[in-house]
């Protein structure tokens, strides 16, 4: 995969591959296991599905690769119902957890396998093979048997024999959860970079949230068999729609509080007494309904409270390049005492007790650290929070 | 001590290992003896128990209808076994659990209880005894280890590279072809190969279904020896031994002669 | 069932399970019926019969005659026995050898394993008729004792020869699933006694000993029925002098042609071989599973 590739079929690749699921429903063992799932992705996009496991994720891949037929519902590619089409006249290149090599091949035939069910000519066939072997980076392993190749390599073969088949999809269950953390890390952003170049539409089942904010132009968090939220990873990230999404996706702040109309860069709402404000994840919410804040640890901000005579007034320092904005639209923050600061390598934990409850921050490790007993301000961009009705 | 302790360790299993090749150790040997009886140490070197065992007909025609029958009833396990291994392990049917169930039984019950069964079953149904009746007895000693053999095999493929198969624009027949068979290939020569030694050197069974005009080998074999003590026995013994080396070597390279004994119990 | 079918099919659901279940019947078809005709079916015939008289009314005499008459009951006894000295013989030969085999690289284990498990290749009459040698009045243990100056013990056509024959077989009945078991102890049980004061007998006679008894149990389950039920090498190294139930199943079955007689000892061979045998695997079954077996 270090080689550039010399044959791009991205020109003709990206115009193709737009997948529709609609209503999309699945019952194994009396236990509806998929609950109508829509989703549409744009030809050439990386869409991840994510979730735990037994969320449906993968039984919603295996739908699209045919292996499941839905028991409702609607499957298109680029306009064509597959919904019944059985799965070797779909045009699904699929990468499995176990890899699912042929045990008995070698990596050349392995390859070659998908090329000759197609009865493409030995000769197109074979430098077809030699073409995607060198994009993958397994030039020169043609011949070994797949019991002789590491776990990556392995992963690579089997992604070649996905792609060599110029597939509508490249469908990836889980590809990287057998490597170890670091060659994870590695080949899972050769895939990404790949995926960029050849322009093949490509759907990752995962439950690693890491993997999926890294790869994806877009996230389907999925739970109980249907999609929570769908997103980019930045949004997913930072504007939570539900519980569960801000939950299974990294440490949040929940605080819960009362809609109190829209203000400049987002929605303003009270709680604790205070004002605070942030993006609305759906519709807008009535003044006076009952919501929830998400708010990252890391985009909480710490501000100093100062006492000028009798006028308090908070102020930010720490943040660099955000001093002096307050960002909560027109409040000044939610006001608390530090209770707890931790030093924790690549950012710096700083636990604030306040009215509305705990409110974590992480700060970069160079910010000024609080001390413990300090009255404090927490506060943030409004774009950076998201708030639901609850 | 610990030295000590080795080497005594060491003498005994050298005598275990003597202890479990005498027998066939000292029928190879002394079919060589010059002698008119059998002797051990042989006595001279010659062939000419071989000659011996050429020249007489009714062996060779055991031979012939033993060599017939264990290669009806190699073929037959194979296919049976892929296809009953296959049913089990994919699919639900009525029966499934009780086939199961007299599959792991079989295993249990002794070989002559088996021949009795099968032989007043026979008259029952008005069954001669034919080549074909005993084709059918022996089927019960072998195909439960074909099944057994076939259903390992299965459960070591990865159901995931069928799909893969699928996926990449194989239909049905062709996953199969490429890919499930593949898999139990080991699993079907093995198993057919330890069928035909089963059904080869089977003596109890055949006992009961055999008559005087249709002896196989082994049955030959003992009949022989009730009367005859020549070393003509040595050396047919050394042709079937050579035999069951040859297909212990082709069960030990495609699937491990630990794995048609490894799990459970069965029956000789 | 439909629900059942469903869930262990996986691959298709709803309408589809059922040509499946067809598809499954079908390919099960030959085997079921390999079994129906050729092993239930004789043995429900077997069992019919043995409540038989020779002329069809039924009766309980073929049982009462053969637990009644002394002779019947020696030979059952006697079976027990013959069986029962194969299971120690097989134990005292055994386990030293899987100890030894438990010291060797797993090359080494498998040729061993190979080594144990040749007699069961061998054709039975072949590997019997080399004992008949080896055993016999011209063979190398009478030359042993000729080389000494002594007489050779009558080796052949008694207790002893049996005896001799099965631990031949029956060794890898036993050897195999004390492996499984001995591999199955904790490696740092020993040092770790060791290091707290215990000598090496110590050690063997309060670890390994009775943790290796699963596999023993399991083993000595196995051999025990399968002598018990064992004809061919009997026949031959014994005789006729050496009473034995197949043996009797046989005679009875071909030579005085009482076949209601020969089932109800088959039967009773099977009460005992292969009750003892299912009733051992259900109770491995309802405890933790653990088979113990190679």
């Amino acid at each position: 995969m270090t080689s550039t590739t010399t044959e791009a079929p991205a020109e003709t690749a990206v115009r193709r591959g737009r997948l529709r699921l609609d209503g999309v429903r699945k019952v194994l063992g009396g236990k509806e296991v998929v609950s109508a799932v829509d989703l549409e992705t744009e030809p050439g996009e990386f869409l991840t599905l994510l979730g735990p496991s037994g969320c449906g994720k993968t039984t919603t891949l295996n739908m699209v690769a045919g292996h499941l037929t839905a028991d409702g519902g609607l499957i298109e590619v680029d306009g064509r119902d597959i919904t019944a089409v059985p799965p070797h006249r779909r045009s699904m290149g699929m990468v499995f957890q176990s890899y699912a090599l042929f045990p008995h091949m070698s990596i050349a035939d392995n390859v070659a396998f998908g090329l000759r069910m197609r009865k493409v000519a030995a000769s197109r066939r074979s430098k077809r093979v030699a073409e995607v072997l060198e994009m993958v980076g397994l030039d020169g392993m043609s011949e070994r048997h797949p019991r002789q190749l590491s776990g990556g390599q392995q992963q690579r073969a089997a992604l070649a024999r996905a792609l060599v088949i110029e597939p509508d999809l490249l469908l990836l269950d889980e590809p990287f959860s057998n490597l170890d953390a670091q060659l994870r890390v590695r080949l899972r952003d050769e895939v990404s970079a790949l995926q960029r170049r050849i322009g093949t539409t490509t759907i990752l089942v995962t439950h690693d949230q890491e993997e999926a904010l890294a790869v994806s132009d877009r996230i389907a968090v999925m739970a109980d068999g249907v999609i929570h939220q769908l997103g980019r990873p930045r949004e997913i990230y930072l504007r939570p729609a539900t519980d569960f999404v801000a939950q299974f996706i990294g440490e949040v702040n929940a605080l819960d509080g009362v809609a109190a109309g829209p203000v400049a860069g987002g929605h303003a709402c009270t709680v604790a007494g205070a004002t605070v404000a942030a993006t609305p994840a759906g519709d807008p919410p009535a003044d006076g309904a009952a919501v929830r804040l998400y708010v990252r640890p890391e985009v909480v901000r710490i501000g100093t409270v100062e006492r000028i005579g009798t006028v308090e007034r908070a102020g930010s320092v720490e943040q660099p390049g955000t001093a002096g904005q307050t960002g909560t639209g027109d409040g000044d923050g939610l006001r608390g005492t530090v209770r707890d600061t931790r030093f924790l390598g690549s950012r710096i934990r700083c636990v604030v007790a306040t009215a509305a409850g705990t409110v974590t921050a992480a700060l970069p490790f160079d910010a000024r650290v609080p001390g413990v007993g300090e009255e404090v301000t927490c506060s943030w961009r409004p774009s950076d929070a998201s708030l639901a009705a609850r | 001590m610990s030295r000590l302790t080795r080497l005594l360790g060491g003498a005994f299993a050298v005598l275990v290992g003597l202890f479990l090749i005498a027998p066939v150790a000292v029928t190879v040997a002394s079919s060589l003896t010059t002698t008119s009886y059998v002797t051990f140490p042989p006595q001279g070197i010659t062939l000419r128990w071989y000659a011996e065992v050429f020249q007489k007909p009714e062996f060779l025609s055991s031979f012939a209808l033993s060599a017939l029958v264990a290669l009806a009833a190699a073929a037959i396990s194979a296919v049976v076994g892929l296809a009953g291994g296959l049913a089990i392990h994919r699919y639900r049917f009525p029966g499934r659990g009780a086939l199961e169930a007299v599959l792991s039984s079989a295993f249990a019950v002794p070989t002559i209880v088996l021949g009795i069964g099968l032989l007043q079953w026979f008259a029952q149904m008005g069954l001669a005894s034919s080549p074909f009746t005993l084709l059918l007895a022996h089927l019960v000693l072998t195909v439960p280890y074909a099944v057994r053999l076939v259903l390992a095999g299965l459960a070591g493929l990865d159901r995931a590279a069928e799909k893969a198969a699928a996926g990449l624009g194989a239909a049905p027949f062709m996953v199969f072809w490429h890919v499930t068979l593949p898999a139990v290939r080991g699993a079907l020569i093995g198993g057919a190969f330890f069928a035909f030694i089963t059904s080869f050197d089977d003596l109890t069974v055949a006992l009961f279904v055999v008559t005087t005009d249709l002896q196989t080998l082994p049955v030959r074999i003992f009949n022989y020896m009730q009367y005859d003590y020549d070393p003509t026995v040595t050396a047919i013994g050394t042709l079937m031994v050579l035999f069951a080396v040859v297909a212990v070597v082709v069960i030990e390279r495609f699937v491990g002669v630990a794995k048609l004994f490894g799990a459970d119990q069965d029956h000789k | 069932m439909a629900a059942v079918g469903r869930l262990a099919g996986g691959q298709v659901s709803g309408g589809a399970s059922r040509p499946r279940r067809r598809t499954g019947l079908l390919l099960a078809l030959p085997a079921i019926a390999i079994f129906a005709l050729l092993f239930l079916a004789p043995l429900f015939t077997l069992v019919a019969n043995s409540f038989r008289t020779q002329t069809g009314a039924f009766t309980l005499d073929n049982y009462a005659r053969f637990l009644g008459d002394p002779f019947y009951r020696d030979v059952l006894w006697n079976t027990l026995k013959v069986a029962g000295m194969t299971t120690i013989g097989c134990l005292l030969v055994g386990y030293p050898f899987a100890l030894y085999m438990r010291g060797r690289s797993a090359r080494v284990r498998n040729w061993l394993a190979l080594l144990l498990l040749s007699p069961l290749l061998i054709s039975m009459v072949i590997r019997a008729y080399g004992w008949l040698v080896v055993l016999g009045p011209n063979g190398p243990v009478a030359a042993v004792f000729e080389a000494f100056g002594l007489t050779a013990p009558q080796l052949l056509y008694n207790d002893t020869a049996v005896l001799i024959g099965m631990v031949h077989v029956m060794l890898a009945y036993m050897v195999l699933p004390l492996m499984g078991s001995l591999d199955r102890i904790d490696p740092t049980l020993v040092p770790a006694a060791k290091g707290l004061g215990a000598p090496g007998w110590t050690c063997f006679w309060r670890i390994t000993l009775p943790l290796s008894a699963p596999g023993m149990l399991a083993g000595a389950m196995i051999v025990f029925s399968l002598t018990a039920s064992s004809f061919v090498t009997p026949a031959i190294l014994g005789g006729p002098k050496v009473k034995l139930m197949p043996y009797f199943v046989y005679t009875q079955a071909t030579t005085t042609l009482d076949w209601p007689y020969a089932a109800a000892i088959g039967f009773v061979l099977v009460v005992v071989t292969t009750g003892l045998l299912l009733g051992y695997a259900r109770l491995l079954r309802r405890g933790n599973g653990d088979v113990v077996f190679g």
